[in-house]
């Protein structure tokens, strides 16, 4: 018996019973829309969470924060750089030192305190450093200042209540209003020698600013020194980093190693190589971190809560599942002296078998389809219509982008093969029946 | 054509624990050679029609074997015995046991939908088939819509468009007036004429018996003696 043979033969049965089959189609499809759109609560999240993950910040990137050695983290040094350096999908390794006091700037009329950073700027070049104005430093005096250090750069000679403004901002009026670049200021820093501050200059020229930080409540106000001129500063106040001595005449700070550096980011040359780069760290010690791993963290907890959510949603599918039993079981037990007569001529058991398959296959079929075009449809709606509903009731703004409800092609095959899987399990007790139906009780309308 | 050595054949009764078993058929032997019209006459319960259902395969026997067509069809398992059915067998019931929700066409086209004819072809064999039987002009009618003998012709006409060598009919004329009985007696043999077709026709009627080149009489479950059973 030929597929399509088979095919309209359920297909007059189906409209023969067009009532009870719909509502079984109709279960079907109630129990598929509700598994698709719960489970694509977890799916909307998480593309969501990825996104911002993303978004925030560089996928390629993998901090390195010290390796352990005896069970003691030590600081990194040049000589890890170039161990870095060499490792394969490596395209760049910035590494900052921070300067262990905050100088004073002074440029003409105004002056700032900022945090103080020593970059090395070739490396920085090669991570794909991008300016907003200016150029990267050529020579040793010159720097680059962040994009918010301006907002330090404040009137001098002006006091401190008049100087900001009931927010603690401080006033436009007493801002520094020209272009920085070209600027030359003066680093201002101090040491203390026998109980005396002593006080040194070193003049610097801005040709620099960098881009605006990614997001909207992060600044950047350093000033990004070269290492020549940290070594001016060191040989000044005569410790690591320019670290100040306490009146005591000790130092105020830890212990810092001359020559190590506090932040070292490796650049991978993709996302590919991110996980390779950070596995040959793990074997030589190194602790790092990269968004990769903080991703696997998070698709890790995501996979799960989404097998939860279709582990939930299924039940509702076996649910609808009782109703196809028992459609097929009634179809079986109508079409009892039919079964009879066709076995009676020639009908093998197993075609009987996958006549009843086939029938209970089309009415998961069918659900899982029309399940599926409502659960779209509730989930477009969701993510139009909670926001709103949201934002209204609790008076919040929502993060921008922000989905809660996202259906990938994925979560619409998983459904289906569910949807299919069930409903084919649940014909298959009543088709097993049909085969077995007994040819002369059938005929005399005994079954 | 169909050859049936010592067959016993008894039914259980009762339930588990309690069974009891009740022998219907006791060693039966006959043969019925090819385009053969053979009536197998007997009594309400002699055990006629047991008889027909072991020979159908609907039912197995307890003991002795039925060859039809060289085939040992007591050693087929069910599907096997379906599939020899449908390529050997036509059946001719009683009560026609045509599908009520089916035309008169569908009914005749059910066979060759089983065997997987192509549409194409099947359209030709079912309309020569209707014009066999007479019945061209009710092919879309059901079979509520048809009379007694013309669901009987669809009966036939389904046991024929497979072009079986052998029609098992059982008591065909039971649920027929007498001139409709005369016209289908008259029917099956032309069928046996014109295409050869072997008939073994289970019957207590005297009229149907005639029709047959012989008649094996069956009488509480045995042959009765001077049957002409061409004995193995």
């Amino acid at each position: 018996m030929k597929f399509k043979d088979q095919y309209q033969f359920v297909s007059q049965n189906i409209k023969k019973n067009k009532i009870r089959v719909f509502m079984t189609v109709l279960a079907t499809a109630i129990g598929c829309a509700f598994l698709i759109v719960l489970a694509s609560v977890g799916f909307g999240l998480h593309d969501s969470i990825l996104k911002e993950t993303m978004e925030d910040r560089a996928v390629t990137e993998v901090q390195v924060h010290g390796r352990e050695t005896d069970g003691n983290y030590q600081p990194l040094t040049d000589e890890d750089i170039d161990f870095f350096e060499s490792l394969e999908g490596v395209k760049a390794v910035t590494r900052n030192k921070q300067l262990y006091q905050t100088p004073t700037y002074k440029l003409e009329d105004y002056q700032a305190q900022s945090n103080t950073l020593v970059s090395h700027f070739p490396s920085e070049v090669k991570a794909g450093l991008e300016l907003s104005e200016g150029r990267l430093p050529e020579k040793e005096n010159e720097v680059i200042v962040g994009y918010n250090f301006r907002s330090n750069l404040l009137l001098s000679d002006v006091n401190q209540e008049e100087l900001y403004n009931d927010q603690d901002e401080p006033k436009d009026k007493y801002l520094y209003q020209d272009s920085l670049i070209g600027k030359v200021m003066d680093m201002e820093v101090i040491q203390i020698n026998d109980n005396q501050e002593e006080t040194k200059s070193i003049s610097l020229k801005i040709v620099g600013v960098t881009e605006k930080p990614g997001r909207e409540w992060e600044e950047d106000r350093s000033v990004y020194i070269s290492n020549s001129v940290l070594k001016e500063v060191e040989e000044f106040t005569g410790t690591a980093r320019g670290m100040v001595d306490s009146p005591g005449g000790e130092q105020q700070g830890p212990e810092l190693e001359i020559g190590a550096y506090d932040q070292v980011t490796i650049y991978a040359t993709s996302i590919e190589t991110v996980k390779q780069v950070s596995e040959q760290l793990e074997t030589e010690n190194y602790a790092s971190y990269s968004v990769i791993s903080e991703m696997e963290q998070i698709n890790i907890l995501f996979t799960i809560m989404k097998a939860g959510l279709i582990l939930i949603g299924t039940i509702a599918v076996l649910i609808a599942s009782i109703g196809i039993y028992n459609t097929m079981t009634m179809a079986v037990t109508e079409r009892a002296p039919d079964i009879g007569i066709m076995k009676a001529i020639g009908a093998k058991p197993k075609i009987i078998k996958r006549i009843f398959v086939l029938e209970s296959s089309l009415i998961g079929l069918a659900g899982a389809v029309i399940g599926t075009i409502v659960a779209y449809v509730i989930s477009f709606a969701v993510n139009i219509g909670l926001p709103l509903i949201i934002e209204s009731a609790f008076n919040e703004e929502l993060p921008p982008g922000l989905k809660f409800s996202m259906i990938p092609w994925t979560l619409v095959l998983i459904a289906v093969g569910i949807c299919l899987v069930v409903t084919i399990l649940s014909g298959l007790r009543p088709a097993k029946r049909a085969t077995q139906i007994d040819v002369l009780k059938a005929m005399r309308r005994e079954v | 054509m169909i050859t049936v050595k010592n067959l016993y054949h008894q039914f259980e009764l009762g339930k588990k624990g309690n069974k009891t078993t009740l022998p219907v058929l006791e060693d039966i032997s006959f043969r019925i050679q090819e385009k053969e019209i053979v009536a197998i006459k007997g009594r309400s319960g002699s055990g006629k029609s047991t008889l027909l259902n072991l020979i159908s395969g609907f039912i197995r026997p307890t003991q002795g074997e039925i060859w039809i067509n060289g085939t040992n069809v007591t050693e087929l398992n069910e599907t096997d015995f379906a599939e020899f059915r449908l390529q050997y067998i036509g059946f001719i019931f009683q009560n026609f046991q045509l599908i009520p929700s089916m035309t008169a066409f569908q009914n005749i086209e059910l066979p060759l939908i089983l065997k997987g004819t192509p549409a194409s072809a099947r359209q030709k064999i079912v309309e020569e088939t209707l014009e066999k039987v007479g019945l061209q002009n009710h092919k879309e009618h059901y079979p509520s819509e048809l009379s007694g003998g013309q669901q009987q012709r669809v009966s036939i006409a389904r046991a024929l468009v497979l072009n079986p060598p052998l029609i098992l009919a059982d008591e065909p004329t039971g649920s027929l007036d007498s001139e409709t009985e005369e016209n289908l007696l008259h029917f099956i043999e032309q069928l046996n004429r014109d295409l050869g077709i072997t008939f073994l026709i289970i019957t207590h009627d005297e009229q149907v018996a005639r029709i047959g080149n012989r008649t094996i009489e069956i009488a509480d479950g045995s042959l009765l003696e001077g049957s002409d059973s061409r004995e193995i």
